[in-house]
């Protein structure tokens, strides 16, 4: 072991040493500390996992959808576009999809019908599949109830369970009804011959931009909507909700390191007294403030850890009860979906030191002041 | 070993609140002796045992060390000036509690790098030596105040300085511990160590064992004894 190793065990021995002796005040600074990095880390975790599930969802939707626009708003799209864009160089397949919404007043929540483009997932005629909030808002006994719409009074329409959708998509599946295209036509009393919009593949992704070009000039009336441009939508989408939280964690750094400085700054008459005998036994300016900062070490990294760990709870076990509401609240039916532990690695280092590297900033110069100071004040 | 010329030392220079701690001193402290400073309280006693010791530096004048003119040197290498050279034992002890007596002990060694085993034995063995072997793992508060400064001294021990510095090392001892500590500090000359300690005690300064007496008073040398 080098003397340096040495040097440094021996340093870490006395400041546990001494952190053990003022045990009360230094379990409430880990304790503060550790309660800001929960509010910061259980936002990171939280809108990290949120734009993952996004990620799961998007890496299946269709390269580009085009839509058909009526006085600007979307309209029902004629079958007839499906050839015209096949037609088009480098495009791949071309699908009408069927999708729509449905306000179901029992509960105020807002349904996504929609026939699935996999015909493997198309549920029997009667049947369908089912996002997972959905049977639960509406207190339904899973295997068994069918669920009844209403369309206008004393309608009933009613679809048998075919099956549950699955957890991992639940952000934008938690409120999804899937069903065959006979139903939807006959629910949404649709014509043949036309759809709610067109989902178009690419061969080539690269191409893209040039067949968006060609697919503008073919349907002037048209919106074409990339994948990439979705997935911007969603990201920042969860980047504001983020963004609203990390203010708020901001403001609570800021007091903690204030709260930090006047901690170290105020060095208690006992800590300056041993600080003086340290120094006049021997102990240079550079033992005390190695000695001040393995204890600043020991706190900020154990406050670090804790706080990450409760947030990792908070966010994947209690599903992120205390922020939710924030940062994913824009469906009544959605507070309970559960997310997928998803964790970021450069995310966890940046928080690292977003939260480890204040504190020592803030307590570095108060804590150098200190260690400078004049041994001989001890002998007097 | 150590001498002092036209050493002043003064605290909060340029303000109205300037005092003169020492005003002048020229002084020689010999190798292997006991040197005793005595004088009232303000006489500068304690000043002169800090600059002596480096602990602080004069205002003006120089002070040196086994020849070296230490007066000047940045803070880093009065630091490793001090650890090489002097062992402290203060007028409070100034052990630090919640500490047992060997940490305190071995607290001096820690920024040393040494291997923790040697430092532990050699603390050990200057404990038993000074009687408080069974006292290693107790906590200092729990101390006497004889053990309390045998813990400080072998505190000052732990690195093996060629010079001890006391600063009223009795003033808080009664008579038979005081004799105590007249007796360890004979024992630390037979080892070969330089002793330099301030007293207002007459039992100190009037020891057989004493060197050397130096007088101060207001910040001045007032008269030198044998």
């Amino acid at each position: 072991m080098t003397p340096w190793v040495r040097r440094q065990q021996a340093l870490a021995d006395y400041t546990l040493a001494a952190m053990a002796r003022r045990r009360v005040k230094n379990i409430g600074l880990l304790l503060i500390y550790a309660l800001v990095i929960f509010v910061i880390a259980s936002a990171t975790l939280f809108s990290t996992a949120l734009r993952h599930e996004a990620e799961i969802v998007l890496a299946e939707a269709p390269e580009l959808i085009v839509q058909n626009l009526v006085m600007g708003r979307h309209d029902m799209i004629s079958a007839e576009i499906i050839e015209e864009l096949e037609a088009i160089r480098g495009v791949g397949g071309v699908t009408g999809r069927l999708w729509g919404y449905f306000y179901d007043r029992v509960n105020g929540a807002n349904y996504t019908l929609m026939v699935p483009l996999d015909p493997k997932m198309v549920p029997p005629a009667g049947q369908a599949l089912f996002g997972e909030a959905l049977p639960r808002t509406r207190g339904l006994g899973w295997d068994t109830a069918p669920l009844f719409l209403s369309r206008y009074p004393g309608d009933l329409f009613r679809l048998d369970p075919a099956g549950r959708l699955s957890h991992e998509s639940a952000l934008v599946s938690a409120d999804l009804i899937l069903l065959g295209e006979e139903d939807f036509r006959a629910f949404f009393d649709l014509p043949p011959a036309v759809y709610t919009d067109i989902a178009v593949s690419i061969r080539n992704s690269r191409e893209i931009d040039t067949i968006v070009a060609k697919a503008g000039k073919l349907l002037p009336n048209a919106r074409l909507v990339t994948r990439d441009e979705i997935s911007r939508t969603y990201q920042k989408l969860f980047y504001w909700r983020e963004g609203i939280m990390v203010a708020m964690a901001g403001a609570s750094v800021l007091a903690f390191a204030i709260f930090a400085a006047e901690k170290a700054s105020g060095l208690s008459a006992e800590e300056t007294r041993e600080i003086g005998i340290l120094k006049a036994i021997g102990w240079d300016t550079r033992d005390v403030i190695a000695m001040k900062l393995w204890e600043g070490g020991l706190i900020s990294l154990g406050a670090f850890l804790f706080g990450t760990g409760l947030a990792y709870l908070h966010v994947f076990a209690f599903d992120a009860a205390l922020f939710a509401s924030v940062l994913k609240g824009w469906s009544v039916i959605y507070p309970d979906f559960r997310l997928t532990p998803m964790i970021d690695g450069v995310q966890l280092t940046a928080l690292f030191f977003l939260t480890v590297l204040p504190y020592t900033a803030a307590t570095i110069v108060p804590i150098w002041r200190a260690a400078t100071a004049d041994p001989d004040q001890v002998m007097r | 070993m150590i001498s002092l010329h036209a050493v002043r030392k003064l605290y909060n220079e340029g303000r109205p609140s300037e005092v003169t701690a020492l005003g002048g001193i020229d002084l020689e402290i010999a190798r292997d002796a006991l040197t005793v400073f005595r004088g009232p309280s303000g006489s500068g006693k304690t000043t002169l045992l800090s600059v002596i010791s480096c602990m602080a530096r004069p205002s003006s004048g120089r002070v040196f060390v086994d020849g070296r003119n230490v007066s000047g040197l940045p803070e880093s290498f009065l630091t490793q000036e001090r650890r090489r050279t002097f062992g402290f034992v203060f007028q409070r002890f100034n052990l630090i509690r919640g500490l047992t007596v060997l940490e305190n002990v071995l607290l001096p060694a820690a920024p040393l790098g040494r291997a923790p085993r040697d430092d532990a034995e050699r603390a050990t063995a200057r404990l038993e030596a000074l009687g408080l072997g069974p006292k290693a793992h107790v906590l200092v508060e729990q101390l006497s105040g004889g053990e309390a400064q045998r813990t400080a001294i072998a505190r000052a021990l732990i690195n093996d300085p060629p010079v001890l510095i006391a600063d009223e090392p009795t003033a808080n001892l009664d008579t038979e511990l005081a004799m105590r500590f007249l007796d360890i500090v004979a024992g630390l000359r037979a080892e070969g160590r330089t002793v330099v300690m301030t007293s207002h005690d007459p039992r100190i300064w009037q020891a057989a064992l004493v060197d050397r007496v130096v007088a101060l008073r207001d910040g001045r040398l007032d008269e030198e004894q044998p």
